[in-house]
């Protein structure tokens, strides 16, 4: 019985949906780089993404599902606005949650402590100023399929989402592997005492590494909203799904966060065809233990720093 | 000093005294203005939280029915509103339940809105002869555990279940259908009386349990794979709204049909317009904004709330009226175990159905409405009883 209908079609949904993950992944595992410290509200920077996303959509599409190159115009601003908004949460969020901590050499207990308040606030004040209910994007495309490949439909959903992100990594890969920025992130990340004496300023590479992180999940918020509705709560199941996807590619490793993220939707959406739905998430964290039993630090490894 | 300092502490505490005492006068069943005696009607359901206007919807006909009372101005006694939240939680029940019972003037509770809430604090209600008449709470079990003061004025959901089969067998001439709950206590129940139901009409059936989440396209697909001509969804409304959309998206055509927690007017708003075109409800509440006999209460809601009545406000209107009448036949000497035992033997004819029991507390006649998605709006197609051939 098992993925013999639609194995190519859940592949190609898998992807997608794994995609998404990468790009959430990836703000995980930059910060967990350059602090060893897993940002538990990166989830409502997503939310945020989600939200800004939507308010700048609602403002400029009119009634009318917009056709070809104006289409392409909306998603843009949309990626754009919830990528500005998630930046600017998170370089907030840093700020205020986390930099005081710092400063004071509180223990990293207390971090946590401080991630889990600020998600709380967050969920609960966009549940209170926007409501909790799911609002839906408005159509920015006639969602329909594009091509066919090996007997499945390739949606546009897909497309949008596949395109966005794959420029999105390629760009973050070249960044920290290119420009002095990357540079400095990859220094705080091998040892920060020594990149500190050696002239990095530890405190802005911290800071620009949130707001990188903050970029990525922000244009993550809107392309879900997009698909599945924007809600306070969104971010909690893809938050998860993709600390997840981090810690199987090898948290702290960018191109780890990738993988972990194509190989967790692509199992997930497989693993549907063959068992009831209940056991999607088993299934999906059940190959999580299996890979850490064998290679505990992640398929990939942990290493931002190093030769990535 | 000193004299003004007690002066300044004492006038506040005076006060407080006697606001406290009146409120302590009117709360025993004391006489307040008019020399009418006050006694309450209560409502408990959710207030706030996730589905907070499903219980805001009944909370507003629960106020709008005490009002109209207290206008028409026959009434023994003045009645007053009080509320409690429980936010649907079945942890939230006890605690709100408890709120009513602790005020001695509440004889009677509309309520609780939802079958966990209602699960839970229906033996408090019990042992203190707390009358409780439920608009909404469907759970097919809740009878049966033996509470003594517990009524409601929906059919329970195995009614339900049956007649949405028989719909789906002999109006839509199913041959196969995809049936799947979202693995809630509301939602099993549902579907594990349909399932039976469509299978003894003749309609094979392929069962699914997706716990709710936000990505349906594996599922949609396995839908689609499976070439069936109807898929019924019982579980709420958010989730369906996004298996809908990943429905079309797959491309499926054929049928698609939920229960009474997937109709709201927030499906479509959710699904979008176009994806929720056509979809079908089955539903034992009556619609207030559509129903003829419902048109004076609608016509009130709206003037009070500057909202049209919602999915179980109509019940929830019913259930109150259904209560103030037996406070009105047992008088100015009501007490909770009075009314309680008045009520057995109800008979009110509300805007939805004849609100009448069997001794278990379930209301007489099943009367389940179908609905339908028109031009983006929720309407509805009839009773089963009517649409049914056969």
């Amino acid at each position: 019985m098992c993925f013999t209908h639609s194995f190519w079609q859940l592949t190609i949904s898998g992807l997608s949906d794994g995609m998404l993950y990468a790009l959430i992944a990836l703000g995980y595992t930059l910060v967990y780089g350059v602090l060893q410290l897993i940002n538990f509200a990166h989830s409502e920077v997503f939310m945020a993404g989600g939200f800004g996303g939507l308010f700048a959509i609602q403002a400029v599409v009119g009634d009318k599902t917009p056709h070809g190159i104006t289409s392409v115009m909306f998603v843009l601003l949309g990626v754009v606005v919830g990528a500005i908004v998630g930046g600017a949460v998170a370089f907030v969020l840093e700020r205020v949650a986390y930099r005081p901590l710092r400063r004071r050499h509180a223990p990293k207990l207390a971090f946590l402590i401080s991630a889990i308040g600020a998600s709380l606030f967050l969920v609960n004040i966009a549940g209170k100023e926007f409501g909790r209910q799911a609002i839906p994007m408005p159509d920015l495309y006639t969602n329909g399929t594009v091509f066919s490949i090996f007997g499945a439909d390739v949606q546009t959903n897909y497309v949008v989402v596949a395109i966005a992100a794959a420029v999105m990594l390629v760009f973050l890969d070249r960044l920290v592997a290119k420009t002095r920025l990357g540079q400095g992130i990859r220094a705080v990340a091998q040892d920060a005492d020594t990149a500190s004496l050696m002239g990095v300023n530890i405190d802005r590479v911290i800071s620009q590494t949130f707001v990188i992180g903050g970029l990525l999940g922000g244009a993550a918020g809107f392309l879900f909203g997009l698909v599945f509705n924007v809600q306070n709560n969104m971010g909690f199941i893809p938050g998860v799904k993709a600390f997840t996807a981090a810690v199987l590619g090898g948290i702290g490793n960018i191109r780890g966060a990738v993988l972990g993220g194509l190989l967790l939707g692509v199992v997930e959406n497989l693993g549907v065809s063959c068992v009831e739905s209940a056991w999607r998430d088993v299934i999906a964290f059940g190959i999580l233990v299996l890979v850490l039993l064998f290679r505990p630090t992640g398929l990939l490894g942990e290493r931002l720093g190093r030769s990535a | 000093m000193n004299r003004k300092l007690l002066v300044h502490v004492a006038a506040p505490i005076a006060v407080g005294a006697v606001v406290l005492s009146g409120c302590g006068g009117s709360s025993s069943g004391g006489s307040s203005g008019g020399g009418k005696k006050t006694i309450a009607l209560a409502y408990q359901g959710p207030l706030s939280g996730d589905n907070a206007q499903l219980g805001i919807n009944m909370d507003n006909a629960v106020k709008l029915a005490v009002k109209q009372a207290n206008d028409k101005g026959d009434l023994p006694f003045t009645l007053k509103f009080v509320d409690a939240d429980d936010q649907g939680t079945p942890d939230g029940g006890p605690p709100a339940a408890q709120k009513l019972i602790a005020q001695s003037d509440v004889l009677a509770v509309v309520g609780p809105a939802f079958s966990g809430a209602t699960k839970a604090s229906e033996p408090l209600f019990s042992q203190a002869h707390m009358l409780s008449v439920s608009p909404s709470a469907t759970n097919p079990q809740l009878t049966s555990y033996g509470f003594s003061t517990f009524y409601r004025v929906v059919p329970p959901d195995d009614a339900q279940g049956k007649e949405a089969a028989k719909y789906i067998a002999k109006t839509l001439n199913s041959k196969k259908t995809y049936s799947i709950d979202d693995k809630s206590e509301y939602g099993v129940g549902l579907s594990g009386v349909l399932e039976p139901a469509l299978k003894g009409l003749g309609v094979s059936v392929i069962h699914d349990g997706i716990p709710p989440t936000k990505d349906y396209s594996a599922e949609a697909q396995k839908v689609v794979g499976a070439h069936v001509d109807t898929v019924y969804y019982s579980g709420y409304f958010a989730e369906f709204a996004l298996f809908t959309k990943a429905l079309k998206a797959a491309g499926y055509k054929g049928n698609l049909m939920g229960g009474d927690g997937d109709k709201d007017q927030q499906y479509v708003v959710q699904a979008g317009a176009k994806n929720a075109e056509g979809t079908i409800f089955s539903c034992p509440c009556a619609d207030a904004t559509v129903d003829p006999k419902a048109a004076d209460f609608a016509q009130a809601y709206k003037a009070m709330f500057n909202a049209d009545p919602g999915t179980y406000s109509p019940e929830a209107y019913d259930a109150a009226n259904s209560v103030i009448s037996i406070l009105k036949q047992v008088g100015a000497g009501a007490t909770r175990q009075k009314v309680a035992d008045a009520y057995k033997s109800v008979d009110f004819q509300g805007i939805t159905k004849e609100i009448k029991f069997s001794p278990n507390g379930e209301v007489a006649g099943t009367t389940i409405f179908i609905y339908q998605v028109k031009n983006g709006k929720i309407a509805v197609l009839g009773t089963t009883a009517d649409l049914v051939k056969g």
